[in-house]
């Protein structure tokens, strides 16, 4: 059973990458996608046998890399990102059938594709710093690629692209520096080795090492201030790349952290937990702000992304806390409760972009403000987009809340028995999630109530028709997930416990009783699930059992009336008089005025006759992102005026380069001298 | 030959090398310049035929032939052909003056002999002394293309600078092997070939041999 799962998702995944590439169009994406399907299935099995038995799979090979060969070893940890991967890619992939026809059908994409999920599958059984770099940096380029796909259309894609390969390179090379230095103090470069010698490295060396590695992998999980790609690259990219890159690609950037500062240095003192928890409060409050004033629906999800990742860094963060403080108990709930978090996550926000990519592609249109009426007119993918947004918005029944209630329950039950430091940083984070949970039931309640309900505000919205079959399900099948798990959360806490148990320090096997309800071991707190499901299922029945009575009763006493809904009385009612997204978000936009510095441009013109009347008024408003702001243009303004200073030292003249030649070596010859 | 003389005709010989090159900097005609290189390349053939003939060394010999014919003889005839084919074949208005010129070379080689010091010590014989002033030599050569904007003066420069690399290589280990000898002086003859090339070139199309003319290439 072995190690035979990796030896068949590396090879299959490389197959299905040649058919991609090398098949005609008719039949290149059906079999790129099936063999990818072979690829997952394989990573899956081998996956949940490692987190059934607890014992890592490992690979070693001296044939494949010259110089270092492969080391692969996946553990428990990594094999929950495994699986995440897995189900994200399966559904996205099956979403992409339908989609290929819409400009994703290209032999660069059809071969980049199994790339990006065979080297996502990958990168958690790395085992060694040269196999993990390269599958890294071999993700980094595929998903380059597809972000790129729609280059020759959208100006806008390219600038994108600009961003995140920029972005994503940076946070390779920290991540790269990071681990050349704790495998160069330590004894070798295979993790193994590392985590021998981890505990004697100086403790500068861990210090930047972690920094770094904070720094590396934040930037692929969209934590703020690197999460500047993310608004650019996930709405430029297609959809079923969106969905991956979200769903699955970002969580490895969280699998990193846990890697480089749980695995290998096996923990650290209590500030490097506090600076990881600051990092996801910031993450969260400024994702989920963003979110609930964004009109874009691919951008908004992408924010959200940031918030929930934010959430993830939360719960990282007060596990290592927690874990350096002496508390291995509530340490391995908020690591359990960081890692649902995360199957959430991928669960949740890969169905919203499948479905945003269905709005897209039947409306022809991604702005809320242009949409409207949609739940009528597709009804699958407004459904789909429901469970997503409520799960998201971590409304029982639904996995996003049992997830959120972990998290509370970690942050609470770590009160009172811990440092000055934690004190204080604990309810801060349980202000901040509070908050966040807000907005991002603000920004759904928008992107739902703007975007699939109300009339149509334009002509695409108004002849949009459902997609087709292949991408229902797609989207379908991970809000399936999110319902299951919202439910019978019980069926991944094992393994969830298992991967927590490898990544803090000295936890206890099992923080949890999970049957059908969850019950925190040592503590205080149930959740029942299962219960909770059927009793808000009662509550609904009830609910619309006593609105049917209540209705025979007032029919018995007078006749209905049939009006418009909301028409205040008008008779005539366009699509225009309606909220908008924007109007939606003006309140919020107003409060939050100081951070989200939105640009106002109101332009009255006068009739011609008369200046005491008004032709018309146009009003214009766009959020940019701050911290691009005043922090990205700056620093790309001042290398662009390096840039062009540099320029001057070369002018064309073959006499000044010489005279750079005399120069240098005169000054060389002076120096010896 | 007795020591002294044997001294002081390679002191001789080398000085000539030396002077050249400060020649090659003080006149502007053209062909005064290419004279100069050609009196250049036969000291150089000059010392390596000194030092075989002191040493007894019949490969050495064989290369100060061989320097003697390519870089007195061979060179600064190709350059001259070139010379001749220019209408303007003056250098009127270099980069930097004449005067300065002079100046800058007398710094030069002063700082030849204070980075030289050091190599010195380590060979206390007559040819090791007179190491600097290959050195030097090699610097003019370098400013001369820095300096000056005709195309044969860069191409003038660069064998200047070759001439003190060789004059460094056989005062310093008596002598290169002849097949590197051989490599290096075809090398040159490559780029003395190819400047006649892109003369004849320029010549045609810009009228001219004034290197900064190129410029209108740049962007």
């Amino acid at each position: 059973m072995n190690n035979v799962s990796l030896v068949v998702t590396a090879i299959v995944g490389c197959a299905a990458a040649i058919a991609g590439g090398a098949l005609p169009v008719r039949t290149r994406v059906g079999a790129a996608v099936i063999l990818t399907w072979g690829a997952c299935a394989a990573a899956f099995v081998g996956a949940v046998h490692v987190l059934q038995t607890g014992h890592p799979m490992v690979l070693n090979s001296t044939r494949i890399l010259p110089i270092t060969g492969v080391s692969m070893a996946l553990d428990p940890l990594g094999a929950i990102f495994v699986v995440i991967t897995a189900v994200v890619a399966i559904a996205s992939t099956l979403y992409w059938l339908g989609y290929a026809s819409h400009g994703l059908s290209s032999r660069t994409a059809s071969a980049a594709m199994p790339v990006f999920v065979t080297s996502m599958l990958l990168v958690p059984a790395a085992g060694s710093v040269a196999t993990f770099m390269w599958l890294w940096e071999v993700m980094a380029l595929a998903s380059l690629l597809l972000v790129l796909v729609d280059q020759r259309r959208r100006e806008e894609t390219r600038s994108a692209a600009q961003w995140y390969a920029v972005m994503t390179h940076a946070g390779a090379a920290a991540i790269l520096l990071a681990l050349v230095m704790i495998a160069g103090h330590g004894g070798g470069q295979t993790f193994a080795a590392i985590r021998i010698h981890a505990a004697h490295l100086p403790t500068a060396v861990r210090t930047t090492a972690f920094l770094l590695a904070l720094i590396g992998f934040g930037s692929k999980a969209g934590a703020v201030p690197l999460h500047v790609w993310l608004p650019k690259a996930h709405p430029e990219a297609p959809s079923p790349a969106s969905a991956l890159m979200s769903g699955a690609m970002v969580n490895l950037g969280i699998y990193g952290i846990l890697l480089v500062g749980d695995r290998l240095l096996g923990g650290g003192p209590t500030w490097w937990w506090l600076v990881v928890t600051g990092v996801g409060v910031i993450s969260a409050l400024f994702g989920a702000l963003h979110a609930a004033t964004s009109t874009d629906l691919k951008r908004l999800l992408a924010y959200s992304t940031a918030d929930n990742m934010g959430l993830v860094l939360i719960g990282v963060g007060a596990s290592g806390l927690f874990a350096s403080t002496g508390h291995p108990i509530v340490a391995s709930i908020a690591m359990v409760s960081a890692l649902l978090l995360t199957v959430n996550h991928a669960a949740f926000k890969g169905s919203l972009f499948l479905s945003a990519g269905s709005v897209q592609v039947a409306t022809g249109s991604r702005d809320l403000d242009r949409l409207g009426g949609l739940m009528k007119r597709m009804p699958v993918t407004g459904a789909v987009f429901l469970v997503g947004g409520l799960a998201i918005a971590a409304l029982p029944p639904l996995n996003g809340f049992v997830g959120e209630w972990m998290l509370f329950q970690s942050l609470l039950h770590g009160l009172p028995t811990s440092s000055t430091a934690v004190a204080i940083a604990v309810p801060v984070g349980v202000a901040a999630l509070a908050l966040t949970g807000g907005l991002t039931a603000a920004a759904f309640v928008k992107a739902i109530g703007i975007g699939f309900l109300g009339r149509p505000r334009s002509e695409g919205a108004t002849t949009a028709h459902e997609v087709p079959r292949t991408m229902q399900f797609g989207a379908g099948l991970l809000a399936g997930f999110c319902v299951v798990l919202g439910i019978v959360p019980s069926i991944v806490m094992p393994a969830l416990e298992r991967a927590a148990a490898v990544a803090v320090p000295g936890a206890s096997a099992r923080p949890l009783s999970a049957s059908t309800d969850l019950r925190l071991v040592g503590f205080q707190g149930v959740l029942a699930p299962a219960l909770l499901a059927g009793g808000l299922a009662l509550a609904f029945f009830l609910v619309v059992i006593l609105r049917r009575i209540a209705q025979r009763r007032s029919d018995l006493r007078l006749t209905l009336r049939s009006a418009e809904p909301w028409g205040c009385g008008r008779e005539l009612q366009t699509a225009r008089m309606q909220y908008t997204a924007t109007s939606f978000a003006e309140p919020l936009q107003q409060v939050f005025d100081d951070v989200l510095r939105p640009d106002r441009d109101l332009d009255v013109s006068h009739l011609a006759e008369s200046r005491y009347y008004t032709e018309k008024i146009a009003y214009r408003t766009s959020i940019g992102d701050v911290i691009e702001h005043n922090l990205y243009r700056p620093i790309i303004g001042a290398v662009y005026r390096w840039g062009l200073w540099a320029r001057r030292l070369q002018n064309g003249s073959v006499h000044r380069y010489l005279a750079y030649g005399l120069v240098v070596l005169v000054i060389i010859l002076a120096v010896i001298v | 030959m007795s020591g002294s003389a044997y001294a002081s005709s390679l002191e001789l010989v080398s000085g000539v090398v030396l002077v050249c090159a400060v020649v090659t900097l003080w006149r502007r005609s053209l062909s005064a310049i290419v004279k100069a290189l050609a009196v250049q390349g036969l000291a150089l053939g000059a010392v390596a035929l000194i030092l075989g003939v002191d040493l007894g060394d019949g490969v050495l010999i064989a290369v100060g032939c061989l320097v003697v014919i390519a870089k007195g003889l061979v060179i600064p005839a190709l350059l001259g052909r070139v010379v001749a084919g220019d209408p303007d074949s003056r250098e009127t208005a270099p980069i930097v003056n004449v005067p300065a010129s002079l100046v800058a070379a007398g710094a030069l080689t002063f700082l030849a002999y204070g980075a030289t010091g050091p190599v010195v010590a380590l060979i206390p014989t007559t040819a090791g002394r007179l190491i600097p002033l290959g050195f030097a030599t090699l610097l003019i050569g370098f400013f001369v293309m820095a300096a000056r904007r005709k195309a044969v003066s860069q191409i003038v420069g660069l064998l200047l600078v070759d001439n003190g690399i060789a004059l460094v290589a056989f005062l310093a280990t008596a002598g290169v092997p002849l097949l590197v000898e051989l490599g290096a002086s075809l090398d040159v003859l490559l780029a003395v070939v190819v400047l006649r090339v892109l003369a004849a070139q320029m010549t045609s199309k810009f009228g001219v041999l004034d290197l900064d003319q190129l410029r209108e290439l740049h962007d």
